[in-house]
């Protein structure tokens, strides 16, 4: 019995510690990449990956908090939690020496000010929101500007999102401020102004704004440029119109927390997903833009081409990504609260 | 120990430690947390306060709980409405169509109501199935507008509570004496009398039954009114989520839903009491 132990030991105890030392750890968003590359990418390194998924930032955001150590090696947060997590001191710099393949990367979506230099973060998937309109009903030529959406013509036909950010956003670019506001006199101006909005609302919506847009119920308003692409399968009347004050954009970004295991395994994990036919796999899979301008290239006409999903550089330069706006997130509840129950 | 009483202990020791494991504890945290201050840093600062309680009784969260009542209270009377006479019917009818009746209304708790209420949506939007139908009719000639109001927030909140009103009734309705119902008529009762003296207060526990099982849930639950009514309002689910969630203030949330339970606990004593009470006036109405 004993002699069988020992070699049940002496056999299985080395791979038991080689494999521990062949894993990464990656939290990531559910349904956020394409299973086989996964696959592929341990095939090639040997390197297991340990996958685990969360629903939202925050629930990331707590759980990253409280491991300390042996935590995960790569995590995917948006872009205002990369800044957040960044200025608690929970992620770990980037060594771009072993991340050759970020010159795939579109350029544009580099050295955001929620990230200067790209010091701790990569992007990976990313969109935008601006307006949509039902090209059967409103003119989209005529609509250039957020302040379309305040037109008396389109009472009780608009769509704004259920979101304090998105809708705070909007409001003020529309009275010329950043998007990221902290000041809360802009921030109540911006308010006042949507309380204007308010009786023409007919729904806050923003798991799938396209579907009261599909439903006719609504003809103009806030919506992804990711689900425009979704909704013109259904009904190429759905168009999307950057505004000339700008579109809020977004991104969900590879980074490597304080509290990851082996850093080499996390950047070639991280690499890996920056090489242009992984990335094209991903985007296919997901079905939102790629930030890879590689694997851009190689996607078909139809979709390299759709405005909806990869806007103009002119379109993205004049937008604004979402940064964290800190306890001015309380003054931002506080009005959104107000206008909720108006 | 007898082999009848370890399994007595296990049947009732297991779910007991998996409530006070899944349910207890979390509780208590929550409970600890509503105590604590936000930090932005972290998820909670350990400096003990009770400033979340006094931030809670605001007007914006005093308007969120008004809207969370009449929500509910709505929901409850007419789920009563539609419910009593249907339970009523139920208890009088053959047998094999009662027992069909009943597994029709247990059908629906098969599918997610996540999903019962995007059918919902399907069936009321402006190019949905009913305006299809009603337009193809000639009975209107422009879509009605039903979702995104308050009358399709209703619906949806009837229908998916509306069994939890059906069954206490009914159970209710079954136990009554219908020798009592005789007598009055014997002795010259109208059906109106007979009703609001006898039965009425007869099935009382199973008003009262229902109407907490229904108003209960009516008031957390925030999806239906979210996905139906257009989040145009705010309610208790709302804002408990919008702490969690947004300004990342879990003792406040926190807060906010130790004083929706307790709101909850208020009415379940009051039910408690009431039906007691009931039962007493039972006794009094055979005596």
């Amino acid at each position: 019995m004993k002699k069988v132990l020992v070699l049940f030991l002496a056999f299985f105890l080395p791979l038991g510690v080689f494999a521990a030392d062949r894993e990464v750890y990656v939290f990531n968003w559910s349904q956020y990449i394409d299973p086989a590359v996964l696959e592929l990418f341990q095939k090639e390194t040997g390197i297991e990956v340990k996958y685990s998924t969360f629903e939202s930032n925050e629930a990331m955001f707590a759980k990253l908090k409280i491991l300390k150590k042996n935590g995960y090696d790569v995590a995917f947060p948006s872009n205002y939690f990369v800044e957040r997590m960044s200025r608690l001191g929970m992620l770990k710099p980037l060594d771009r020496t072993k991340l050759p393949n970020m010159k795939n990367l579109n350029q544009g979506l580099l050295d955001k000010p929620y990230d200067p230099d790209n010091a701790y973060s990569v992007p990976y998937l990313w969109g935008s929101s601006a307006i949509g309109v039902n090209a059967k009903v409103v003119d989209p030529a005529a609509v250039t500007s957020w302040d379309d959406l305040w037109n008396p013509a389109y009472k009780g036909k608009v769509l704004l999102m259920d979101d304090v950010r998105d809708v705070f956003a909007m409001s003020l670019r529309s009275l010329g401020y950043s998007g990221n506001e902290t000041d809360p006199a802009r921030i109540k101006e911006a308010y006042e102004k949507l309380l204007k909005l308010k009786p023409s609302v007919k729904v806050f919506n923003s798991d799938s704004p396209k579907q009261p847009f599909l439903n006719n119920e609504v003809v103009i308003g806030q919506i992804w440029g990711g689900e425009v692409y979704q909704a013109n399968e259904e009904n190429p009347d759905i168009r999307y119109i950057y505004p000339k004050e700008g579109a809020t954009f977004w991104a969900d970004n590879m980074v490597i927390p304080a509290s990851a295991r082996n850093m080499d395994h996390a950047h070639a994990f991280i690499d890996f997903m920056c090489r242009p036919g992984i990335a094209k796999m991903n985007c296919e899979y997901v079905g939102y833009a790629t930030s890879n301008a590689k694997a851009q290239e190689m996607l078909d006409e139809k979709t390299r081409n759709h405005k909806a999903v990869y806007p103009d550089k002119a379109d993205l330069d004049r937008g604004e990504f979402q940064t964290d706006v800190g306890d001015a997130i309380m003054t931002y509840e506080k009005y959104w609260e107000l206008l909720k129950t108006q | 120990m007898t082999r009848g009483s370890r399994f007595r202990n296990f049947a009732v020791g297991s779910p007991m430690l998996w409530i006070a494991v899944f349910v207890v504890v979390p509780y208590l945290i929550v409970v600890l947390f509503s105590f604590l201050t936000r930090d932005p840093e972290d998820i909670v600062s350990w400096t003990f306060t009770l400033e979340n309680y006094r931030d809670i009784f605001s007007p914006v969260f005093l308007k969120v709980c008004r809207n969370s009542l009449v929500l509910a209270l709505g929901t409850t009377a007419l789920t009563l409405l539609l419910a009593y006479p249907f339970a009523y019917i139920l208890t009088r009818i053959d047998e094999n169509i009662r027992r069909f009746l009943l597994v029709l209304m247990i059908i629906p708790f098969w599918t997610s109501s996540l999903i019962r209420t995007y059918a919902l949506i399907i069936l009321f939007k402006a190019n949905g199935l009913l305006n299809t139908f009603l337009l193809s009719t000639g009975l209107i000639s422009e879509p009605l507008s039903i979702l995104y109001t308050e009358t399709a927030v209703f619906i949806g909140l009837v229908y998916t509570l509306l069994p939890f009103m059906i069954l206490p009734l009914y159970a209710s309705l079954l136990k009554l004496d219908r020798r009592l119902m005789e007598a009055a008529r014997d002795l010259g009762a109208t059906s109106r009398h007979v009703f609001f003296h006898i039965v009425l207060p007869l099935t009382l526990p199973g008003i009262i039954a229902g109407s907490t099982m229904v108003f209960l849930p009516a008031l957390g639950l925030f999806y239906i009114p979210d996905l139906l009514g257009g989040a145009r309002s705010m309610l208790i689910g709302n804002f408990i989520k919008n702490q969690f969630l947004t300004t990342s203030h879990w003792p406040l949330g926190s807060a906010a839903s130790v004083v929706l339970t307790l709101l909850m606990v208020m009415l379940l004593v009051w039910f408690f009491i009431s039906t007691r009470r009931a039962h007493s006036g039972d006794m009094e109405a055979v005596r």
